[in-house]
């Protein structure tokens, strides 16, 4: 679903991704751990089409959409006005599908998006990335600044669309754990190389990944 | 009194052209986060067409719509240069309208010559409560409020004028849902160049337009605009129908040679003030 | 090494200049040289403070009138002279504490409206001759000598600029130059450095003041007068043109920009005043060339010709400036 061969992006004469290989297949969920300044978001932005790589490709087997990082709300309009702005690449202007997977965002739909909490925020950023009816979500820091419960709330729907509708999932995270939470194959990306990649277990079990991403105690 | 209901009438006409002139300023800054210098060209490019479309003995109405036609036509070519090119900073797409200004003035020299240039409009005049006003200016003042009322419908219950407004609330994300900004800049530029016609077709009948009138056009629409911080159109009709209230009043009651100083001292007050209240609220932030 | 025998060598030359050239083209010497003034301020105010001045032609304008009113009331031209830039640059003070508040657009108009406002009251008051302005300004002299022929006012007008040059590289070679620096790159990053960012932008705005005041004193006693006419908001407009053209922020680029602008002008101008040809085309030409030359450079060439040239001989690649 999603196919990137060699990928190399720069920014002037500074590179922010070095030949970077990396597949996720229809319907899997996989995990992208990496610092700040790792060019993960580079990474997003890349495959939502918003960057032109210097060099190698990217292939994408349907409608990807993506949730960026820090919500990218539009905070002057409100939540339903935010949801159907969604779906301006799929034509979709009707939020009811939204609201029947999200309920909340149905009673908020009147408010202005620049009001709610940073929890409201992310499920509008959700819905609206959903509105498109997208084959593929690259989710760019999902629990960032949020409480765990809300962020457990989140993460238990993106679970039931990848179970239920075969949502293929791209999970962009810092905290490395609720990744392997919600993922079973991980890649780990530093100063924009990938430096590994495997299965979700076993990437635990390395002290190099468990020391950088798990504060060293692995449960 | 009916002196100054008369003055107040035709305040509010002058005012209502103003308003028009800085609604599309709003529009186009809004969106594209850049002041458009040209934006009294437009209205001096519709009034040097219509004068000679009328000229060449085609009718009210369609003369006016082709002259506005034309405006929204040169708001489009503005556009393209001042944004069309990726990369080009806010205050570079200024300079480069700035550019566009003065081009128009070769351009309106050769097709119209420097002399100015008037149209016919309403004629006659109405008494409302002992006040005479021109039926032209009763005309400026219902097709701009018209034209507010559109263009609040436009933004916000239409699909095309919210994805305007989030294109001006956040580009980023705007471009994130897959809306194309610069096409949405574009868009923005074309509406501005409409509202400018708009604003020349009014005002040709009452006072001859020549190519070197975008400059006093410009800088009253800026200074109304900046009554609402170049993104509110509501302020900024207000701020507008002050300044062509207190202008038609100031010349009404003899200080008519200071209207000018009046007006752009004022606009300066205001950015000074609105920018000593920024500056104390990042304070407060920080 | 080599660029002080070009600096050199420019100087020996543009000096011997006027006394090879006839009238019409002193006349050209005498115009580029005040542009030149008024634009290395110009250049210097959008390089260094990142600011945009559309109201340039105003301290022009005041220098001019100060001289011209100060002739005509019988003090010395010299004094004349010297108190042009002064006034210019003491109005740039006032005007300038509570304008250089306002950035990007803002201050751009907010200059436009102080030019609008000058020209508007200039026009109107009796004792600067209203619409028709002052006449009959007496030559300019020191004691007993007096200018009289253009060679005179070429030298006068080197003199002026020789002038400007010396003191904006000084400026730009000091401390408080290498800090302006940083504030033409960013504003918020020299305030958090210690920079004091507002008082340094009122020196260079006050500084362009006086070198556009000091050619307002030149040009008034080579024409002999002023009128509100004699700078109209185009003015101020071609400035910024000449300034983008040569490279913000360098000496050289002003020089360059000025001296390509007013020759490009000057030649369309000779051949649009071809017999046969229509009595617009001077003013069309000259229209068509700022904003053609403006919007190309601004798009395509954001640097400049100078750093552009000098950057493709050195082999290096310069940072764009940004205009904010």
């Amino acid at each position: 679903m999603i196919d990137v061969q060699d990928l190399v992006v720069s920014y002037g004469t500074a590179t922010a991704l070095e030949h970077v290989t990396l597949t996720v297949a229809a319907g899997e969920m996989v995990a992208l751990l990496g610092p700040n300044g790792a060019g993960k978001s580079t990474l997003a932005n890349t495959l939502a089409g918003l960057i032109t790589p210097a060099a190698g490709t990217v292939a994408i087997g349907g409608r990807l959409a993506l949730i960026p990082e820090g919500r990218q709300l539009f905070p002057d309009l409100t939540v339903a006005d935010n949801l159907a702005l969604g779906g301006w690449r799929s034509g979709r202007r009707d939020p009811s599908p939204v609201y029947d997977l999200l309920p909340r965002l149905a009673e908020l739909a009147g408010r202005r998006a620049g009001v709610l909490s940073g929890g409201e925020q992310q499920m509008v950023a959700f819905g609206r990335a959903m509105m498109s009816d997208p084959d593929a979500l690259v989710v760019d820091e999902l629990s960032l600044g949020l409480a765990p419960n809300v962020t457990a709330g989140l993460a238990a729907h993106l679970t039931e669309l990848n179970r239920e509708r075969g949502l293929t999932v791209l999970l962009i995270e810092q905290n490395a754990r609720l990744a392997f939470d919600l993922c079973h194959r991980a890649y780990v990306l530093e100063s924009g190389r990938l430096v590994t990649e495997g299965a979700c277990a076993d990437l635990a079990d390395d002290p190099r990944v468990a020391g950088a991403y798990l504060g060293g105690a692995i449960t | 009194m009916s002196a100054f209901l008369t003055y107040l009438l035709n305040g509010l006409a002058v005012g209502c052209a103003i308003a028009l002139i800085a609604s599309g300023l709003v529009v186009i800054h809004r969106v594209t986060g850049v002041v458009n210098f040209a934006q009294g060209t437009f209205a001096v490019v519709a009034g040097l067409c219509v004068s000679s479309l009328l000229g060449l003995g085609l009718p009210h109405g369609v003369s006016e719509l082709a002259a506005v036609a034309v405006a929204a036509l040169a708001g489009l070519l503005a556009g393209v240069a001042a944004v069309g090119r990726r990369g080009t900073t806010p205050l570079s797409s200024l300079i480069v309208t700035l550019g566009v200004g003065v081009l128009a003035y070769a351009v309106e020299i050769v097709l119209w010559g420097d002399q100015p240039r008037s149209a016919p409009g309403l004629a006659g005049s109405l008494s409302l409560a002992g006040a005479r006003i021109q039926t032209q200016h009763l005309l400026v003042i219902a097709v701009t409020a018209a034209t507010f009322a559109l263009l609040a419908l436009f933004f916000g219950r239409t699909y095309l004028g919210k994805a305007l407004t989030a294109c001006a609330s956040n580009p980023y994300a705007a471009r994130v849902v897959g809306i194309d900004v610069r096409r949405m800049g574009l868009l923005a530029f074309a509406l501005g160049g409409l509202l400018g016609g708009l604003a020349g077709v009014l005002v040709t009948p009452l006072r001859p337009i020549s190519f070197d009138t975008d400059v006093t056009l410009i800088v009253n629409g800026f200074a109304a605009a900046v009554f609402g911080a170049l993104t509110r159109p509501v302020v900024t009709l207000v701020g507008a129908l002050l300044l062509g209230v207190a202008e038609t009043m100031a010349a009404g009651y003899g200080y008519g040679s200071h209207q000018l100083e009046v007006a752009l001292g004022l606009m300066i007050v205001v950015m000074i003030v609105q920018a000593s209240r920024r500056s104390a609220l990042s304070q407060e932030v920080t | 090494m080599i660029g002080r025998v070009a600096v050199l060598a420019v100087a020996a030359v543009t000096l011997a200049l006027p006394a090879v050239l006839d009238d019409s083209s002193l006349a050209v010497y005498v115009l580029l040289g005040l542009a030149a003034m008024v634009t290395v301020g110009v250049s210097l105010l959008m390089g260094y403070a990142g600011q945009v001045s559309l109201g340039q032609g105003a301290f022009y304008a005041i220098g001019a009138y100060t001289a011209a009113l100060l002739a005509l009331g019988g003090a010395p031209p010299l004094v004349g002279l010297v108190a042009a830039p002064v006034a210019a640059a003491v109005s740039a003070m006032v005007i300038g504490t509570p304008l250089l508040r306002l950035r990007g657009h803002h201050l751009a108009f907010a200059t436009l409206a102080v030019q609008l406002i000058l020209l508007s009251v200039t026009g109107q008051l009796e004792f600067t001759g209203g619409d028709i302005g002052l006449q009959g300004i007496p030559q300019f002299g020191v004691g007993s000598w007096e200018a009289s022929g253009a060679a005179a006012y070429a030298y006068l007008t080197w003199a002026g600029l020789a002038l400007v040059i010396l003191v904006t590289r000084n400026v730009i070679a000091s401390r408080p130059g290498r800090a302006l620096r940083a504030l033409a790159t960013s504003e918020t990053a020299a305030a958090s450095s210690g920079i004091p960012v507002g008082r340094y932008k009122l020196v260079v705005f006050t500084l362009s003041a006086a070198f556009a005041g000091l050619a307002g004193g030149i040009y008034c006693f080579y024409t002999g007068y002023v009128a509100p006419g004699s700078f109209p908001v185009l003015i101020s407009i071609q400035y910024i043109v000449m300034a983008v053209v040569g490279g913000l922020g360098t000496v050289w680029g002003a020089l360059v920009g000025a001296g390509a602008i007013t020759l490009l002008v000057q030649g369309l101008d000779s051949l649009a005043t071809l017999p046969g040809m229509p009595s617009y085309a001077p003013s069309v030409l000259s229209y068509a060339v700022y904003a053609v030359v403006l919007i190309g450079m601004v798009l395509f060439m954001p640097q400049g010709l100078v750093p552009a040239v000098s950057s493709r001989l050195s082999g290096k690649k310069r940072r764009e400036p940004s205009y904010r």
